[in-house]
């Protein structure tokens, strides 16, 4: 058993063609999952989500002590130059994101930005007004390399993105099935691959990969699922949360992860672009985008309850672990009301705010080692 | 003890809202609101405290006009339109911070979850929501204008009141284009004729266009004011022009902003006038200064202490009139290229245009950016502001503060910091 678990999380062994890519397509950078990858790849690119992970130096003189830690960290690497990007796409996400495309705009001469503006509402106008917008950020891409984007481009990248969509969503519900095989560190190094990598490269890994945790699943099943019965079923709401320490510090301790609400998870991969008769690609794409799972930066926050409301129901979720990054108004805003909700409906919260890149795991523990009893 | 500190004693004392509505009540009635206008130095400075007053008791008291919230930077000329009454918390939060009544409502904020790392002006107006002080709205109306806190404490607010569907976010594009009026134009149209519906009230054309005519009147002046100011160096005492941001937003498109910036322009007039004709008393070796952003609203001693330093504050960015013209014929347009033409909306070049320009038309010799906690979409632009006026060989000072929680400011700190940077302007 401990063999096969060994072999399922050892990550680096299924994902090295990902890891060990030759693709030479320049990449694109971007940081929002309202960004459509989409029109980067038509566009001839790899789109690359940026982590950040540098250690907050040069940044500091840029902005503000209470500003985001993320953008800090994204800035420090953007100035490194360490991703090697053609270029970066930004979005109107929240105030500090505007202010790091204006910040990215001043300083980063070498590198073009673009902002993307995403419409906070939804409905028939925004959408049309988003798929005005997804046609100016398709200009921006086609003038990059000086290469017009064809309708085929688009929808053959529409397909691909759908496909790793599906494939991610099909992991996340096995990862949610057979948590003493799949360890949360795994479940979130792979979603971290998906955003990094050649989407055609990362996609036949992961459906390789999936294909054999189902062929070991056939096999163990009925020896895997008794030791979870008492494990509480834990669903994690929060915003840029990619700290491996702390997905390590999960991993080692009494819960199932069964639901989450984030955007390095479920709001990256949930909804699929809906082909049909219909070949206007950018209104098709403006419309997955608005209507996947919101992040806390969209108007209706009511909705966005209702949205975490059925997934704890959905999910038998005991308890929340609420994560946000330090300074993120829009995450931070919107916990007064979850909690109300959660407390409508009888689920323990845990909340936390972290730091980017500088994890406390002692008190941490701790913390979540109290909430587990507790629950 | 004077008529002002004993309405501060009073509602310190007794912070709800029958006891604030009693007090709106006796205040407004006129020989007491005659005798409290009478204790302003200026009629400017009366008309501003007597309008507020007004306002408020409107909000609190008057049950025939629906109240509606609003966030900074709305085209209030839509509420007067509809005859709904404006109450906006954010202002409201400033004069929690001038009451005495942060602590309290601040605390509130923080026992319902709101973080510590938020904008005091929204957690404090949150408090105050929380405990009941601020009277009951039929509608909320807010806007991602500038900031991303306004419509999440306002749906809040609408949440607490159980009035979500009377919750409305008038959403701004990013960038000034023909779509972006049109997508604007739909949902201020839609927003009012929702609310027209809803409250029963008709929008009527005429009475859009006397509004609309009345913020052009407002505008007229206010821009009067603004050139006056160019070359103004003496001000009636108390004057700060950080003070009008209720009337500058919350009463565009009525009478009463049309008459308090009238008299404001009169009132500076003649001290131009009289700093004309008695040339050599003008003070040469003053320090201009252009102030960004907000100020502290408790008791402070910033003024003083550039007053002291001969400086002074001789234009605020928050004053700037960035919109054209309305056109009466075109309502719902108009107020969409008015939230569009803002210079916090967008790019932080359509601020920095804004300051570069104050900055010449003022002939300012530094910059004050109040640097108030929490406020990302400001602060976040500190570096490139200090950048680009020092192109222009303009020292800026980025003044770390808090404008509603006197608590969360060091004001030795504060003095320290100004004092060193009149050290600079005076190298």
């Amino acid at each position: 058993m401990d063999i096969l678990k060994n072999k399922i999380n050892d990550i680096s062994a299924f994902f090295e063609k990902t890891l060990f890519s030759t693709d030479k397509r320049p990449l694109v950078g971007w940081f929002c999952t309202y960004t459509p990858e989409e029109l980067i790849v038509a566009g001839g690119f790899i789109p690359v989500r940026i982590f950040g992970r540098k250690k907050i130096i040069k940044s500091e003189s840029y902005f503000p002590i209470n500003f985001c830690p993320y953008i800090k960290s994204s800035w420090e690497s953007l100035l490194s130059g360490a991703d090697n990007l053609k270029a970066v796409i930004f979005t109107n996400s929240c105030d500090g994101m505007r202010r790091f495309f204006d910040t990215a705009n001043k300083y980063l001469k070498d590198t073009p930005s673009y902002l993307l503006d995403v419409p906070h509402l939804r409905g028939v106008d925004s959408i049309d007004f988003f798929a005005n917008n997804l046609n100016n950020m398709k200009r921006f891409i086609e003038n990059l390399n000086g290469k017009k984007i064809s309708n085929k481009e688009i929808k053959n990248a529409i397909i691909l993105i759908n496909k790793k969509r599906k494939l991610l969503k099909k992991y996340s519900q096995i990862s949610t099935k057979l948590p003493e095989l799949i360890s949360i560190s795994s479940y979130f190094k792979v979603m971290e691959l998906s955003m990094i990598s050649a989407p055609e490269i990362f996609t036949d890994d992961l459906e390789r990969y999936i294909k054999f945790i189902r062929e070991a699943d056939t096999e163990n099943m009925t020896n895997l699922q008794p030791n979870y019965e008492n494990t509480p079923g834990i669903m994690i709401i929060g915003n840029f949360i990619t700290e491996e320490k702390l997905w390590g510090m999960l991993s080692t301790m009494n819960l199932k992860l069964a639901s989450d609400d984030l955007c390095i998870s479920s709001r990256y991969f949930e909804k699929q672009i809906e082909l049909g008769d219909d070949s206007d690609f950018l209104n098709l794409t403006a419309e997955r985008y608005l209507n996947k799972p919101q992040c806390m930066r969209m108007a209706d926050l009511g909705l966005k309850l209702k949205e975490i409301e059925n997934n704890i129901i959905k999910n038998n979720i005991e308890g929340v672990i609420f994560i946000s990054l330090k300074f993120c108004d829009t995450m931070l805003y919107s916990f007064p009301l979850l909690k109300q909700k959660l407390n409508d409906l009888g689920i323990p919260a845990l909340y936390l705010e972290i730091e980017y890149n500088n994890f406390s795991e002692g008190q941490l523990k701790t913390r979540v080692q109290a909430f587990l009893e507790m629950l | 003890m004077g008529i002002k500190d004993k309405l501060k004693t009073g509602v310190q004392r007794n912070l709800n809202q029958k006891y604030i509505r009693r007090l709106l009540d006796i205040i407004a009635k006129k020989p007491v609101l005659f005798a409290y206008g009478s204790t302003f130095s200026s009629l400017s400075d009366k008309y501003l405290n007597i309008f507020t007053i007004k306002s408020l008791r409107n909000a609190y008291t008057d049950n025939n006009h629906p109240v509606g919230y609003g966030s900074l930077f709305l085209p209030y000329e839509m509420f007067h339109a509809l005859g709904i009454t404006p109450f906006l918390p954010e202002v409201m939060a400033g004069f929690t911070a001038g009451l005495g009544l942060a602590t309290q409502t601040l605390k509130e904020a923080s026992s319902n979850w709101y973080s510590q790392d938020l904008c005091t002006f929204h957690r404090s107006a949150s408090g105050a929501v929380e405990l009941d002080v601020f009277p009951k709205p039929d509608f909320v109306i807010t806007t991602n204008l500038a900031c991303d806190a306004a419509q999440k404490s306002f749906y809040i607010h609408s949440v607490k009141y159980n009035i979500e569907k009377n919750f409305y976010l008038i959403d701004v594009p990013y960038e000034y284009s023909k779509e972006s009026i049109l997508y604007l134009t739909g949902q201020i149209k839609n927003i009012c004729m929702d609310i027209s519906s809803k409250s029963g009230i008709k929008l009527a054309t005429s009475k859009f266009k006397e509004v609309i005519s009345l913020s052009n009147e407002f505008r007229k002046w206010a821009i009067k004011v603004n050139n006056l100011r160019k070359t103004l160096t003496n001000y009636p005492p108390y004057y700060n022009g950080l003070n009008f941001i209720l009337p500058f937003h919350g009463l565009a498109g009525t009478r009463e902003a049309v008459i308090l910036y009238n008299q404001m322009y009169k009132e500076l007039k003649k001290y131009l006038d009289k700093e004309e004709k008695e040339k050599s008393g003008k003070n040469k070796s003053l320090k201009r200064i252009l102030w960004l952003h907000l100020k502290p609203y408790y008791k402070n001693e910033i003024f003083n202490i550039l007053e002291r330093e001969n400086c002074r504050v001789v234009f605020e960015e928050i004053n700037y009139i960035y919109w054209p013209e309305l056109d009466p014929e075109r309502p719902f347009e108009s107020l969409a290229k008015k939230m569009l033409s803002h210079f916090l909306a967008g790019r932080i070049d359509n601020r920095i245009n804004v300051i570069l320009k104050a900055a010449r038309d003022y002939k300012i010799d530094g910059a004050i950016l109040f640097s108030h906690w929490g406020c990302r979409q400001s602060n976040g632009g500190a570096r490139i502001i200090k950048d680009s006026l020092n192109k222009l060989n303009i020292p800026t000072l980025v003044l770390d503060g808090d404008c509603v929680d006197q608590n969360n400011s060091s004001q030795g700190q504060v003095k320290t910091r100004l004092q060193g940077f009149v050290e600079i302007l005076n190298s």
